[in-house]
C-alpha cells in the first residue's frame, strides 16, 4: 500500500491515511479497510469498537504500520487482528 | 521590514486601549526583529530565517513547506505518495514535489497535519472572529481601576507575545505550562523566551492529572483573558469548554490563536510563522513587486498575531463584555498587508523592494559600540553567552 492512501471503514465513519505501510491486512472493526466505502455499512465486531481518534496516529509493536486518522469512527484499527495503539502527540517546535 | 508601520499602528491603538499614558516601550520593528535580533538572522530568500521552512517549486506556482518539528519529515513519503522518499535529502524532496500541484499538495499535507501553505492561496479565514458574547462584569474597570488578570496557556511566539503586550499594560499574567509538555521555546530559544515570559508568573499544572485540571479551571474562573493556542479537541479533552466558559464567567474574553481559524477543516490545519506568511499572502506580494520568491519577515505571522490579539483583547476589556475571539495566523497577515497597502500602496512596495535587496544581510543590523581607547568597535559578543531578555 502506497503512503498517503486513504482508506476507509466499511463498518463505521473511520478514515485513516496509510503514513507507514508493512506486510499484513489494515483493518476496522474487525473488518479489512478499502478505499472506497461499502454499499451497505457493516457493524464492528465485538470486542473492535473502541473506537478512533480524529487527528491521532495509530502504530503496530513492531513500527511497520502508522495510521493517521482524518475521521473518527466507531471500528478498532488493527493490522491482521492486533489492535493498533496511540502514538504520542507530536512534539511542537523548538522556535518557528 | 515591510509591515511594520502597521504593527506600530496597532500597538498605538492598544496602548490608548490599556490607559497607558506613555507608548509602549518596543516598536513595530523591534517586535518583528525581536527573535531575528536575538539570534543574528539575515533576510532570507527560499529558506526561512530561521532555517524550518522553505519555498518550493511545483508544477503550477510555490508551496512553503515547514519541517520544525522533529517528526514531521517522516510524513513525507505519505505526502508525495513515495515510500522510497529519501526524507532528509532536501533535493529529493524538491524532485518529488516538483510535478505535483500546489493545491493537491495543500490538502494532502493538511490533512496529515503538515504546516504548508500556498503562495497563491486565499486565507480560509479572517484575521479576527468573535465566535460568541458573554455577559457584561460589572464593577471596577480592568486596565483603568484595577490590573486585569491574565492566564496565559499558549506557547511559542504570538501567544505568549499578546500576554506579554498586556503585561506591560499593567495586567497580572500568569503562565500557565503542562510539566510533561512545557513550552518548547524554553529551550529552543531561551533569551527570546525569556524576553516574551521574564515578565510573567510561571506557574506548572499537570493537566493529566483530575486536581491539575480543576486548578486550571479555578484560575480560568478567576481570570479577564485567558490566552491559548491549543487544538479544539485538545482542550475539550482536558474537561475545558472554552464556550461553556465565556456562557457562565461574566466579561471572560478568551482569546484562541489559530493558524488558519476554526471554521470547516481549515479548523484542523496547522500553521506556524513563516508558512502563515505565506499564506497570508506575504510571498505574492513581493514577487509582484520584485519578482523574486521569498519569506517576507521572520515568521512574522508571530508577532503580527501576538500584537494583534492584545489589541483586540485590550478592546473587548474596555468594552466590559466576555467574547470568544479567534485569530487566524494567515488572517492576520493578510489583514496587515491590505491595511498597509490601502494606507500608502507606494510605501508598502518600497519596503518590499528594501526587503529583497537586503537578502544575505542581517535582519536587525547589529550596532557595535566604539571602544572609545582604540577607536575600533568593541568585539562581538561571544556565541553561546547568554543575552539580556529585551523589554
Amino acid at each position: 500500500m502506497k503512503p498517503g492512501t486513504k482508506l476507509k471503514s466499511q463498518v463505521c465513519d473511520t478514515e485513516v491515511m496509510v503514513i507507514r505501510c508493512g506486510t499484513g491486512r489494515i483493518e476496522c472493526g474487525g473488518a479489512a479497510m478499502a478505499e472506497d466505502k461499502p454499499a451497505e455499512p457493516g457493524t464492528p465486531a465485538e470486542g473492535l469498537a473502541g473506537g478512533a481518534l480524529m487527528g491521532k496516529r495509530y502504530v503496530d509493536a513492531a513500527g511497520a504500520f502508522e495510521l493517521l486518522c482524518v475521521k473518527p469512527g466507531k471500528g478498532s484499527l488493527a493490522v491482521d487482528g492486533v489492535i493498533l495503539s496511540i502514538k504520542d502527540a507530536k512534539p511542537l517546535p523548538a522556535s518557528d | 521590514m515591510p509591515l511594520t508601520g502597521w504593527a506600530d499602528r496597532q500597538l498605538g491603538e492598544l496602548a490608548d486601549l490599556m490607559a497607558r499614558k506613555t507608548p509602549l516601550p518596543n516598536t513595530g520593528a523591534e517586535l518583528l526583529g525581536l527573535r531575528a535580533k536575538l539570534n543574528g538572522f539575515r533576510v532570507p530568500g527560499q529558506v526561512s530565517a530561521g532555517g524550518g521552512c522553505r519555498l518550493l517549486p511545483v508544477s503550477d506556482g510555490w508551496i512553503a513547506l515547514n519541517l520544525a518539528r522533529p517528526d514531521d519529515r517522516a510524513m513525507l513519503p505519505a505526502l508525495v505518495g513515495d515510500a522510497g522518499l529519501a526524507v532528509y535529502d532536501d533535493a529529493a524532496l524538491r524532485q518529488a514535489v516538483r510535478g505535483m500541484g500546489w493545491r493537491a499538495l495543500l490538502a494532502q499535507g493538511r490533512l496529515l497535519g503538515l504546516a504548508i501553505a500556498g503562495v497563491d492561496e486565499t486565507p480560509a479565514s479572517a484575521a479576527v472572529t468573535r465566535t460568541m458574547t458573554g455577559a457584561r462584569r460589572d464593577g471596577a474597570r480592568p486596565f483603568r481601576d484595577r490590573a486585569p488578570v491574565v492566564v496565559d496557556l499558549s506557547a511559542l511566539w504570538a501567544g505568549p507575545l499578546a500576554g506579554h503586550l498586556l503585561g506591560l499594560g499593567g495586567a497580572q499574567v500568569s503562565k500557565v505550562e503542562s510539566p510533561v509538555r512545557p513550552d518548547s521555546l524554553r529551550t529552543g530559544d531561551p533569551a527570546l523566551f525569556a524576553a516574551l515570559n521574564g515578565a510573567k508568573e510561571q506557574t506548572a499544572i499537570a493537566l493529566t492529572r483530575a486536581e491539575g485540571r480543576a486548578a486550571l479551571l479555578e484560575l480560568v474562573r478567576h481570570a479577564d483573558v485567558v490566552i491559548e493556542a491549543a487544538r479544539p479537541r485538545a482542550l475539550l479533552q482536558l474537561g475545558i469548554d472554552a464556550d461553556a466558559l465565556v456562557r457562565t464567567v461574566p466579561g471572560l474574553v478568551w482569546v484562541t490563536i489559530t493558524g488558519h481559524g476554526v471554521t470547516g477543516e481549515a479548523g484542523h490545519w496547522v500553521g506556524f510563522g513563516d508558512d502563515a506568511g505565506v499564506a497570508g499572502g506575504l510571498s505574492a506580494a513581493l514577487y509582484r513587486e520584485t519578482g523574486r520568491i521569498g519569506f517576507v519577515g521572520d515568521a512574522i505571522a508571530d508577532p503580527l498575531t501576538g500584537i494583534t490579539a492584545a489589541r483586540e483583547a485590550a478592546q473587548q476589556l474596555a468594552k466590559g463584555t466576555g467574547a470568544r475571539i479567534i485569530l487566524s495566523m494567515s488572517g492576520v497577515v493578510a489583514r496587515a498587508l491590505a491595511e498597509s497597502r490601502a494606507a500608502d500602496p507606494a510605501g508598502l512596495a518600497a519596503d518590499l523592494r528594501d526587503w529583497a535587496a537586503r537578502e544575505g544581510t542581517p535582519i536587525v543590523p547589529i550596532a557595535r559600540s566604539i571602544n572609545p581607547q582604540s577607536g575600533q568597535p568593541a568585539p562581538r559578543r561571544a556565541p553561546g553567552v547568554p543575552v539580556p531578555a529585551v523589554r
